[in-house]
């Protein structure tokens, strides 16, 4: 009997957090850092008699949102009310465009386990509201253990992007590059900073697993993922449980698990799901987008991460490796592209920005756009290296010396004492002399020819390199050793 | 004659030609209320001990009383929806509607009875105990909107605010002997009207003159940004046409409501108020509304409970109103306090509202529904292509009495065919008073197509001066 | 009958309704009324009908996406039972 294989089937949905200053249907702020309960109003309290109001800014993000994912925008889509109790959601109901919804589908390219590029289809994208916080004060931390839970409606309200893909991921790892990828577009679209940290990114996952015997388990609809490594894990635990009730033969019931992050393990969902067919909000009349707004927003959307880097790669000859870093962060390659503006060789500036700027954002845990160093800066310095007005050595000599005390190039220079131009002419002549001097027994084996594969040399350089403090060029001192030594 | 006696163009003229103080008019009708309400039972929250403030001493309605249905919110005052779930709840803002009024100079007396959350029409299913009709106190006024039907029948208030989602302005109007409009859908902003069925909801006024509402639109209607279902560019002229006529207009009855039973002096009224059409010039025709006829009743429920369910979601106990505070679980919370709070109509129309949006039914009657609107409106739209108005009762019957025992609740819901079928398509309706019988007064109905609300208010003045102005009611004899 | 009691009591619970021994006979009574009027329906070809909107053609407005604080938020968390300092405090939730 040949062994089972399985082949998970997933899909995802993953909630965003969209950019705007005021809330979905009211003009709170978004602020959800504020104190508890101070950003709301009768609207996002649901209380009666209150009306939404559309939020003309969240309609545009939702559609740079939607054309990050390859989406196109309906001319006319409706908001409805999803139906179901919960002490942070207000109304008793969630406005929320899912059954028509702004966007048509589209699609995200991620690698298959062969490294072989595979489209995840993406169903659609809708504009609905969040609900409120909701903290629980069990003293071990644990919400079955809370006696109270407390409710702030900060969050009541504020405008999110459900994105629902088709079930085309087959692993955790294809999960993961799905919402990296997913994410990294819409922050380049404006449409959201997703910043992960503050909760703007949260997951579902439907997991069900196909048997090579033909069986096919029901769908289980995972919940409560809010980081990546959470999807993962989250999506494996729950392929392998799944597997090994169907490997025992089994049935995967279908169900809502919740995701125990601290447990590392799904468990059934208590609450019911209540699969309430919506009604239409009779509130909000229906949005339509024309084809003359659809443009005006297009055009506002700036290069993705993917072409930008086959640019780099194909323009500049950037490696592709390189590239990629570069574009990986929307301000790290406009901070890139910033210094190439300027002039600076595009090769060389990203290896700058790709080692030196982001060893020091790393040590310091900055990010780019509190980096001190500005592009032209940098491009002037890489510049001087080049030109070999400053070695290799002292350029990064200068460029830490920069990022540590915010100065500029000359000022930097002028501290760290260095020489521009470096040591060289007599200064080095006589530092080689003084090397050679002091190391008879190399120059003689030099002379004498043993030195076959050159490390004497390399040595004797490697001295006067030392002696000099790295301000000399390494070529103008291996060739006037080479002349020294004849 | 009292000051609480004059109608609200003479209170306003009289106050402006200083014949009589604002106070002296508060306290003419403080004092007509303190002698009727112990009978009448019209208030659910007066806020009359003391005059309030007058907003704009210089408004069009500076020192008017006023009382309002209490399902428009008011900031600072309580506001219940004649329901126990709403507790002692004082929104922190007011609705559209009212804050014109106050802005044009209107003294509020206080918040007036009604059928829980609207779902009524005897104004009998009110968490506070029925209110009276002034006219015959052992009856009922009519509902919703029943109590600021009776407030200004009975001379509280030369006028009020209710709502009609099924008729509710309308019919008490007709109970109690006043002149009530329901505008088109989208002329007066619904921000501050605690929801029954968002879709069919509309604020109108309530006066015992029909250029007392004309007054009254000019400071409601109008575009709000706060109410997304409120229409920009429309036209709100209010202003009596003295040139108005009826001459060559046509006036249509629904075929298929002529095999229908009317009580005697209802029918009598049409065919008087037919008559006067005619001898103003107007042209009395027929039109066919097959579908309304059979659809409007079950198509209107179906819509008004599917749209009243979720907007009656909100009340958990946790944010205001009636609570509970020591259930054991969240669960366990929502249900005490929405099986205390809600009155068995409210319960009633919840469970059907779920029952007709669950994923099995949806398609069959939710959506169905909402198709059959279309029709109903599409009809509605085809018969205005014949006629410019459409005269019919407004009920079958003269109001019942209190307490009497309820027929089926189906059979209760087939006597608002006069009246739902005006909200399925977003009609303005006017009900007009056309004389009593005995001590009850009868009411009638004129309906136009949208956006026609001037005009029926136009007609209305002129069947005001063949068939009378009602008296102010007292049945109370107080 | 298309719903029994039991039925009916479900969807109650779903409303968040506990019904008493008399409710639950009038709603169950009053339910089953009602699905036997909105039967019509079926006597309509609805297949090409377009669920309602107004003919006028209203569009959904929008607004600025611009600040304006509510400046009364204590009268909003004043009308709760349930305040506890700037916070709604709630039982337990069984799980998030």
């Amino acid at each position: 009997m040949p062994e089972l294989t399985f082949t998970p089937v997933i899909g995802i949905e993953i909630h965003i957090r969209l950019k705007s200053d005021s809330k979905l249907f009211c003009s709170c702020s978004t602020n959800t850092d504020a104190p508890a309960n101070t950003n709301i109003c009768p609207v996002c309290m649901g209380l009666p008699g209150t009306l939404p109001h559309l939020n003309h800014r969240v309609v545009e993000q939702g559609m740079l949102a939607g054309f990050a994912l390859n989406c196109g925008i309906r001319p006319k889509s409706l908001f409805f009310r999803k139906s179901y109790f919960y002490p942070d959601l207000p109304k008793g109901h969630q406005v929320s465009q899912c059954d028509l919804p702004i966007t048509t589908s589209g699609y995200i390219e991620v690698h298959d386990s062969d490294g072989n590029l595979k489209k995840i289809r993406v169903h659609h994208l809708h504009l609905e509201e969040d609900v409120g916080s909701l903290h629980h004060s069990g003293s071990d931390g644990r919400l079955e253990g809370a006696a109270t839970s407390y409710v702030d409606y900060n969050r009541s309200g504020t405008p999110l992007a459900e994105i629902v893909s088709e079930p085309d991921v087959a692993s955790s790892a294809e999960a993961v590059e799905y919402v990296m990828t997913l994410r990294r577009r819409v922050i380049y679209s404006g449409a959201s900073d997703v910043e992960l940290e503050k909760g703007m990114m949260r997951f579902d996952a439907n997991v069900s697993m196909k048997c090579s015997d033909g069986r096919w388990g029901k769908k289980v609809e995972v919940k409560n993922m809010n980081s990546f490594k959470a999807l993962e894990r989250a999506i494996e635990y729950e392929i392998k449980r799944q597997r090994k009730i169907m490997l025992q033969g089994g049935e995967v019931m279908q169900e809502t698990r919740h995701w125990n992050d601290a447990k590392g393990v799904t468990s059934p969902s208590r609450v019911k799901e209540s699969y309430r067919k919506f009604i239409v909000e009779p509130d909000l009349p229906p949005l339509y987008i024309s084809q003359e707004w659809i443009d005006r927003v297009a055009a506002r959307m700036p290069e993705m991460p993917d072409v930008k880097a086959n640019r780099y790669v194909a323009d500049w000859g950037i490696p592709r490796e390189v590239a990629e870093v570069l574009t990986d962060d929307k301000n790290l390659a406009a901070y890139f592209e910033g210094c190439v503006e300027v002039g600076a060789n595009p090769v060389r500036a990203a290896h700058w920005v790709r080692t030196e700027v982001l060893r020091v954002l790393n040590e310091t845990g900055k990010k780019i756009g509190e980096f001190t160093v500005r592009p032209e800066v940098l491009a002037g310095l890489v510049a001087r290296v080049d030109d070999g007005k400053l070695s290799t050595t002292q350029g990064k000599e200068v460029f830490d010396h920069m990022c540590a005390s915010g100065s500029g190039i000359e000022e930097s220079i002028k501290a760290l004492g260095i020489t521009e131009g470096g040591v060289a002419g007599n200064a080095l002549t006589e530092i080689i002399a003084s090397v050679i001097a002091a190391n008879p027994d190399v120059l003689e084996e030099i002379r004498s020819g043993k030195d076959k594969k050159g490390k004497k040399l390399k040595f004797l350089q490697g001295l006067v390199m030392k002696e000099t403090k790295g301000q000399a060029k390494p070529q103008e001192v291996a060739e006037a050793i080479a002349e020294a030594v004849k | 004659m009292e000051l609480y006696e004059l109608n609200l163009r003479d209170a306003i003229a009289g106050l402006r030609d200083k014949k009589f103080s604002a106070s002296e008019l508060f306290d003419s009708c403080k004092a007509r209320i303190d002698s009727c309400e112990g009978k009448i039972h019209a208030f659910i929250t007066r806020t009359d001990s003391t005059p309030q403030p007058c907003a704009n001493p210089s408004g069009l309605l500076a020192g008017i009383p006023t009382v309002l249905k209490d399902n428009l919110c008011t900031r600072g005052i309580r506001t219940t929806a004649a329901s126990k779930i709403l507790g002692e709840w004082r929104p922190p803002y007011d609705a559209t509607a009212w804050k014109s009024l106050k802005e044009a100079g209107a003294i509020l007396m206080g918040k007036v009875n009604m059928d829980e959350f609207a779902m009524g029409n005897t104004c009998g299913n009110s968490a506070f105990g029925p209110t009276h009709n002034p006219n015959d106190i052992s009856r009922v006024p009519g509902g919703s909107s029943g109590g600021s039907a009776a407030a200004v029948s009975a001379g509280y208030v030369p006028f009020s605010l209710g709502s009609d989602t099924g008729g509710s302005i309308r019919q008490p109007a007709s109970f109690c002997g006043v002149y009530g409009l329901k505008p088109t859908y989208g002329m007066v902003s619904r921000y501050g009207l605690i929801s029954y069925g968002s879709s069919l909801d509309q604020i109108g006024p309530f006066a015992r003159t029909v250029e007392d509402l004309q007054v009254i639109m000019s400071v409601i209607s109008g575009h709000d940004p706060m109410d997304s279902s409120s229409f920009r560019d429309r036209p709100h002229d209010f202003s009596r046409k003295d040139d108005f006529s009826l001459k060559g207009k046509r006036v249509a009855l629904v075929k298929e409501f002529q095999d229908f039973t009317l009580d005697a002096p209802i029918a009598e009224a049409m065919a008087k108020t037919r008559k006067i059409l005619e001898d103003e010039g107007a042209i009395i025709t027929e039109i066919s509304l097959p579908v309304v006829a059979r659809y409007a009743v079950a198509c209107y429920y179906a819509l008004a409970m599917s749209e009243a369910h979720t907007n009656l979601e909100r009340y958990d106990g946790v944010r205001l109103g009636y609570t509970v505070k020591d259930a054991p679980g969240i669960k366990e919370m929502f249900e005490r306090v929405r099986s205390y709070g809600f009155g068995s109509e409210v319960k009633a129309r919840i469970i059907a509202g779920t029952c007709l949006t669950e994923p099995t039914r949806c398609e069959e009657y939710y959506v169905a529904a909402t198709k059959v609107r279309t029709l109903i409106a599409q009809e509605f739209t085809r018969a205005f292509g014949e006629t410019e108005f459409i005269l019919q009762p407004v009920t079958p019957s003269l109001p019942g009495k209190i307490g009497e025992p309820e027929e089926d609740a189906m059979k209760g819901y087939e006597t608002d065919l006069y009246t739902l079928p005006v909200n399925l398509a977003g009609l303005p309706g006017l009900s007009f008073f056309t004389g009593y019988a005995g001590s009850l007064p009868v009411g009638l109905q004129l309906i136009g197509p949208r956006w026609s609300d001037s005009d029926l208010l136009n007609t209305g003045i002129i069947l005001e001066r063949h068939l009378g102005t009602p008296k102010i009611a007292n049945g109370g004899e107080c | 009958m298309r719903l029994d009691a039991q039925q009916v009591n479900e969807i109650a619970q779903e409303s968040r309704l506990l019904l008493t021994e008399q409710e639950l006979d009038g709603a169950v009574r009053y339910i089953n009324n009602f699905l036997d009027m909105l039967d019509r329906f079926k006597e309509l070809d609805l297949k090409d009908v377009e669920p309602f909107s107004f003919a006028e053609a209203l569009e959904c407005p929008l607004r600025d996406d611009k600040v304006i604080p509510f400046t009364d938020t204590e009268a909003i968390l004043h009308e709760s039972g349930h305040v506890d300092g700037s916070y709604f405090k709630v039982p337990r939730i069984i799980e998030e």
